[in-house]
């Protein structure tokens, strides 16, 4: 061995490395740049054959169908949308998968989601969950950083036949670790298929707002499981189809049977069935005056409540002080605001209040409180005066007025004085008393006449 | 002379932290780190560079005069360290997978550490002095000769343990032999022997242990110097031929090795 040379400028060392390098361009020359092959390329089909393969492997020998040159224009990537066209329209869609991935990294390159040679049956898809944008999919990451068990998540504890496709059987699986009776009650009231309603940011989960819906919740609503008004949901439709109306959910606590119809919200509030308001002014008989201060159960007894009457009579024919004489309709005369603060019409009564009656007490003609079978006759009240000497009988109102005693319109015949033209007696704007000053049995024509015009007579007049 | 296995340990030791890091990056990453990805193309860059080290830096030391660049006895423990640890942070570089020239390049480079191995075992039959200088066969007489009065002058002051002294030279093997067996297999032959004589040491009393552990290691410089000189001429041989072996399969390691390096520029660190 000389010993002033490197063993590596030795005969045998340069023989080693030209005959080294002699076997290598061999094999580059028999096999290309398989010698360079890290791993078999991808057997599984696509759908039909894309680039007139089927599957990567075919083209296992041609490194080029792939790789480009360092100093090439192109990338990899080029090479692959060459093939996969459908990819190559994806990435000009924001809204897919692929062109969300490129628009948030310009550069990314279809090899860092999509290895290869790792052998024929090798997963095609490898995402780091952190900051694949699993969203555009349908499902955020969002809430599953981990597993129940505390390790990261990877691609395969959900995708678990491949990332192609998803067994819902993962979510229960790994929820049943977290809450076993929550996640076996839950899958029994919204079934397995988690994805119909969960989108991964919990949109439909614990997050959920029920605010934002149209039925928002309050008071002991607040405190009800889901499936106590999403009977059978199993999708987010079937959730947004939930009646809203309460008998749906509150027919079975409606202790009215059905009398006050089915919006309970018209008097119940969601904080408590006891705490009712209801607002009898919606109803038929709107409550007023001291109606408004009276229990329901003094008109609604034993809480029967459709079909009350509404007349007056049903409930105050026991303060009735007139016995039913003025009838049934105490509306008629009375206001719910005070009993004694009554105003009867007597123009409806066969007897209409006109003149100097208007001003008569209620006393004064239905003595003892007695209005039925008042008589209507004048003489009921009113005694005949001796004036008229019993001449004229018992109708005043042929003479006499309401409005009056006097004037009175003396219309029958006269003895002495003429009729002037139907108008009854006139006589130069006498009145009775003029010519009858004591009783319509005496007359005097002095108060007017001398005596050579007349004298008191004792004849007839 | 006891032999000074540092560099062995240290090596040893920086696999085990090695391993513990690659552990650790296979539990975060539930995956073996992949040759091209950052961690394992770490490996393959600082272990091939190890690889280089190896290659180079000692047989620079050998021929360089000058002992102002350290003993050789030095270059030759961080040539093996170094040729320990290269070659197992290749070996994890690979991924465990041996497709194409990868995989050549992973067969070569365990056969060039196998090799090494055996030379290191037919380099420590060649007796040197403490700075690894070869040492000439009359100096290896002289040795033997002083080590025959050291046994006699320990013996006149124990007659008493004379016959567990002839015991135990009787039951040595034959150093003499000057074959390739005999340099080759020499811890093989003699391993039996050492095994009985410690079996005899353990039923032995403390004070007459205490005795059978000078009387042996007498007996094993003795019997070293005698193999040495018996078999000086082979094992210098054998070195030789090792040489003749080592280094055109160093070569061929080392040009596969850029190949497949200049490969994986091309195919993957410089791909767009």
């Amino acid at each position: 061995m000389n010993k002033g040379r490197l063993g590596c400028f030795s005969a045998s060392a340069i023989t080693a490395f030209a005959l080294t390098l002699l076997v290598l361009s061999g094999v580059a020359f028999a096999g290309g740049a398989k010698m360079f092959n890290p791993g078999g390329l991808n057997a599984q089909s696509g759908e039909g054959k894309l680039g007139g393969v089927a599957s990567h492997a075919e083209v296992g020998e041609q490194c080029s169908a792939c790789h480009v040159a360092p100093w090439s224009a192109d990338n990899m990537g080029d090479r692959c949308a060459d093939c996969h066209t459908e990819i190559n329209a994806d990435l000009q869609n924001a809204s897919s998968l692929h062109g969300s991935l490129m628009q948030d990294s310009p550069q990314l390159q279809c090899r860092a989601c999509h290895p290869e040679h790792r052998g024929p049956a090798a997963a095609l898809v490898e995402m780091d969950p952190a900051t694949f944008p699993h969203e555009t999919v349908g499902f955020s990451l969002e809430a599953h950083a981990q597993n129940a068990d505390g390790t990261s998540f990877t691609c395969g504890d959900c995708h678990i036949r491949g990332i192609a496709s998803f067994d819902p059987t993962s979510c229960a699986d790994c929820h049943r670790q977290l809450d076993v009776a929550f996640a076996r009650a839950h899958t029994l009231a919204y079934g397995a298929d988690c994805l119909a309603c969960h989108d991964g940011v919990e949109t439909y989960g614990k997050d959920f707002d029920h605010g934002r819906a149209d039925f928002k919740l309050s008071g002991k609503h607040t405190a009800v499981v889901c499936s106590g008004c999403h009977l059978d949901a199993r999708s987010i439709d079937d959730l947004k189809a939930a009646p809203q109306d309460c008998v749906a959910c509150h027919r079975k606590d409606d202790e009215h049977n059905g009398k006050f119809g089915a919006d309970c919200a018209a008097c119940h509030t969601p904080e408590d069935w006891e705490a009712a308001d209801f607002d009898h002014n919606l109803s038929d008989f709107k409550l007023e005056g001291k109606h408004a201060g009276v229990d329901c159960e003094e008109c609604h007894v034993n809480n029967v409540y459709k079909g009350t009457p509404t007349d007056c009579y049903a409930c105050h024919q026991r303060d009735d002080e007139h016995n039913g004489e003025f009838g049934t309709d105490c509306s008629a005369c009375h206001n719910p605001t005070d009993w004694e603060d009554a105003v009867f019409d007597h123009s409806r009564a066969d007897f209409p209040l006109t003149g100097a009656h208007v001003n008569v007490k209620c006393e004064q003609c239905h003595v003892n409180d007695t209005f039925a079978g008042t008589p209507a006759d004048c003489a009921a009240c009113h005694a005949d005066p001796d004036f008229h000497a019993g001449a004229f009988g018992a109708d005043c109102a042929s003479c006499h007025t309401s409005s009056g005693w006097s004037p009175a319109q003396y219309r029958a015949s006269h003895p002495v004085v003429a009729d002037e033209g139907g108008r009854g007696i006139n006589h130069g704007g006498a009145s009775c008393t003029t010519c009858h000053p004591s009783t319509v049995y005496s007359y005097t024509c002095l108060a007017c006449h001398s005596d050579n015009q007349g004298g008191e007579g004792g004849g007839d007049d | 002379m006891r032999r000074n296995n540092s560099e062995l340990w240290l090596a040893f030791f920086a696999m085990l932290g090695i391993t513990a890091v690659y552990a650790v990056v296979l539990a975060a990453t539930r995956e073996v780190p992949a040759a091209g990805e950052l961690f394992g193309h770490s490996l393959g860059i600082f272990g091939f560079t190890l690889m280089l080290m190896t290659e180079t830096l000692y047989s620079l030391r050998k021929r360089s005069r000058s002992a102002r660049w350290g003993k050789m006895s030095s270059w030759l423990k961080f040539h093996i360290f170094t040729g320990l640890v290269g070659p197992f942070m290749v070996l994890l570089h690979t991924s465990w997978k041996f497709n194409g020239l990868a995989g050549a390049v992973t067969l070569l480079t365990l056969i060039v550490v196998f090799s090494g191995i055996i030379g290191r075992y037919i380099y420590t039959a060649v007796p040197r002095t403490a700075d690894g200088t070869e040492i000439e066969s009359a100096e290896l007489e002289r040795q033997i000769a002083a080590s025959d009065a050291q046994i006699k002058e320990w013996l006149a002051a124990r007659p008493q343990m004379a016959p567990l002294l002839q015991r135990r030279l009787d039951a040595l093997p034959d150093a003499s032999q000057a074959g390739w067996v005999a340099v080759l297999g020499r811890s093989l032959i003699e391993w039996e022997y050492r095994r009985a004589w410690k079996r005899e040491r353990r039923k032995a009393d403390a004070k007459v242990r205490a005795q059978m552990a000078e009387i042996e290691k007498m007996v094993r410089r003795k019997q070293a110097l005698t193999r040495q000189v018996a078999s000086l001429a082979m094992a210098r041989r054998l070195l030789a031929v090792w040489h003749a072996v080592h280094i055109p399969i160093g070569m061929a390691l080392f040009t596969a090795a850029f190949v497949h390096i200049a490969g994986a520029l091309y195919f993957s660190t410089f791909l767009r």
